[in-house]
């Protein structure tokens, strides 16, 4: 499909969705409380915004989200690779694993405020959490991946050492897995900044909650809506990132 | 003339319980000479060549490579059957792939890197990716990327087993030429005994169970005509007295 017209018809289920959404608010089957109409958005986007509560809630809860994002991310990236690479190491950890992989992040919120306080160390370690797990896997399974003919022909060509077989061999293979994963956490990340603020951390969240709190449903409706955007807008440069960097790919 | 390799008893085997699949092979192989090795598959005979190669260790046996003292040069250049390229290197980048480690500098990679891909005649293809290339060509990149280090030993594993005969048949032809050229020793793994006529002057044929030089043959038959054909015959018949499964 060419390029203009996957975007068309992306717009044209943004714009067939509002509109059957506007079309239930409207037609009073349900009171408009429960759901507001987004017509109600943009202005309660202006009075937000004019009021300079937005932008400092956006830029709250980036900074959460690109600290969180980078920590997990290098984190989650070398444990599973460090683990995909020695089998030693593999084994002594796989229990560990095991046992801390199937606890969800916010049952973390107790901890995170007993060791942070309720900070923005508090998000940015629940977010890297969420986006270690993710790298961690998906690392992993890239690594032990690679085509082990290809580290032969390193081992061939003189790169058999640890650094050359690593970047040069193991690593630009395994690079598709990892940039998956990467792009998952990107998502999942932005997920669990709205988590980690419901309890008061400054940010998205927190103003959610706040207007959920005063049944200011639209303004609710507001902060979904910039999640939304600010999720779309980092998988799309992610996205154009990718597409360069495995420009190699048919 | 002197020798490049000395195999002195070498034996091979996977496994340390498995028994052996190949014995005693003792053969030294002279500078600038081709050879090849032949023999039904399942004879060892890739492994031979990786033990050669360095990559896999002989279970008995000594390998020795009389290296040249040239500076910055790797003892073995080695072809894979399937090309093996860096998909995510441009072909000038995987022709390097070799030279990066040795005392060598970028420009002169670069250079060594263009010269042997002039010598497959690829010049032109420099900033291609690999999959832009046909199997053909990926095959002369791998030839390419072995000979940029100036080996004193060229391995080749079937290089051209999986490509079709019309690419084969050129494939053969500049390899020859190759040789002719540059004056490489090549120790050339092979089960397709045309192949072997036409392109060594030394042929040595592996058999039985467990495997061993069976046959060690000096050969000039040519490309065709009845030397050629009566050669082939011969070694065929030789194979499969020696055969077993």
């Amino acid at each position: 499909m060419k390029i203009q017209h996957s975007l068309a018809l992306s717009a044209l289920g943004v714009v067939a969705f509002l509109l059957g959404w506007e079309a239930v608010a409207q037609s009073g089957i349900v009171p408009a409380r429960l759901i507001p109409s987004p017509s109600a958005v943009p202005a309660a986007f202006l009075a937000e915004f004019q009021r300079g509560i937005w932008q400092e809630m956006v830029l709250a809860s980036l900074s959460h989200y690109l600290v969180g994002l980078s920590l997990g991310a290098f984190l989650g990236v070398s444990f599973g690779t460090a683990a995909a690479l020695w089998p030693i190491w593999d084994a002594f950890q796989a229990w560990v694993v095991r046992m801390l992989r199937p606890i969800p992040a916010i049952a973390w919120i107790p901890f995170a405020i007993i060791w942070f306080g309720v900070s923005e160390g508090a998000a940015s370690f629940l977010i890297a959490l969420t986006v270690f797990w993710i790298n961690y896997y998906a690392s992993y399974s890239a690594v032990r991946g690679v085509d082990k003919d290809l580290i032969e022909l390193g081992h061939a060509f003189g790169q058999g050492g640890l650094i050359p077989r690593l970047f040069k061999i193991i690593l630009p293979g395994a690079l598709p897995g990892i940039l998956a994963g990467l792009r998952a956490g990107l998502g999942q990340g932005w997920m669990t900044v709205v988590a980690a603020e419901l309890f008061g951390i400054s940010g998205l969240g927190m103003r959610m909650m706040e207007a959920s709190g005063l049944l200011a449903t639209h303004i609710v409706v507001l902060y979904m809506v910039t999640i939304a955007l600010l999720y779309g807008v980092s998988d799309f440069l992610f996205m154009q990132v990718q597409s360069r960097v495995l420009s190699w790919q048919r | 003339m002197a020798a490049v390799i000395d195999l002195d008893g070498v034996s091979i085997g996977y496994g340390a319980d498995a028994p052996p699949v190949l014995v005693d092979v003792t053969l030294s192989v002279e500078r600038g000479s081709f050879v090849a090795i032949v023999g039904p598959s399942g004879v060892g005979k890739s492994t031979l060549l990786r033990v050669v190669a360095g990559l896999h260790k002989a279970r008995g046996g000594n390998v020795i490579i009389h290296q040249d003292q040239r500076p910055a040069h790797r003892p073995v250049g080695l072809v894979f059957q399937d090309a093996r390229l860096l998909p995510w290197r441009r072909v000038v980048k995987n022709v390097q792939l070799g030279l990066e480690g040795l005392p060598v500098s970028r420009a002169d990679r670069l250079r060594r890197a263009e010269d042997a891909l002039k010598l497959v005649r690829l010049d032109g293809y420099a900033r291609r990716w690999p999959y832009e290339l046909s199997g053909g060509q990926r095959q002369r990149v791998g030839i390419a990327r072995a000979m940029a280090v100036d080996p004193d030993i060229l391995l080749m594993d079937e290089p051209f087993g999986a490509l079709d005969a019309i690419t084969r048949n050129n494939l053969q032809d500049e390899l020859r030429r190759i040789h002719r050229e540059t004056g490489k020793t090549i120790l050339f793994v092979t089960h397709d005994l045309e192949e072997a006529v036409h392109l060594a002057d030394r042929i040595i044929v592996l058999g039985g169970s467990p495997a061993r030089v069976v046959r060690d043959v000096q050969n000039n038959a040519g490309r065709d005509g009845a030397v050629f054909r009566d050669q082939v015959e011969k070694l065929r018949l030789e194979i499969a007295d020696n055969y077993s499964i």
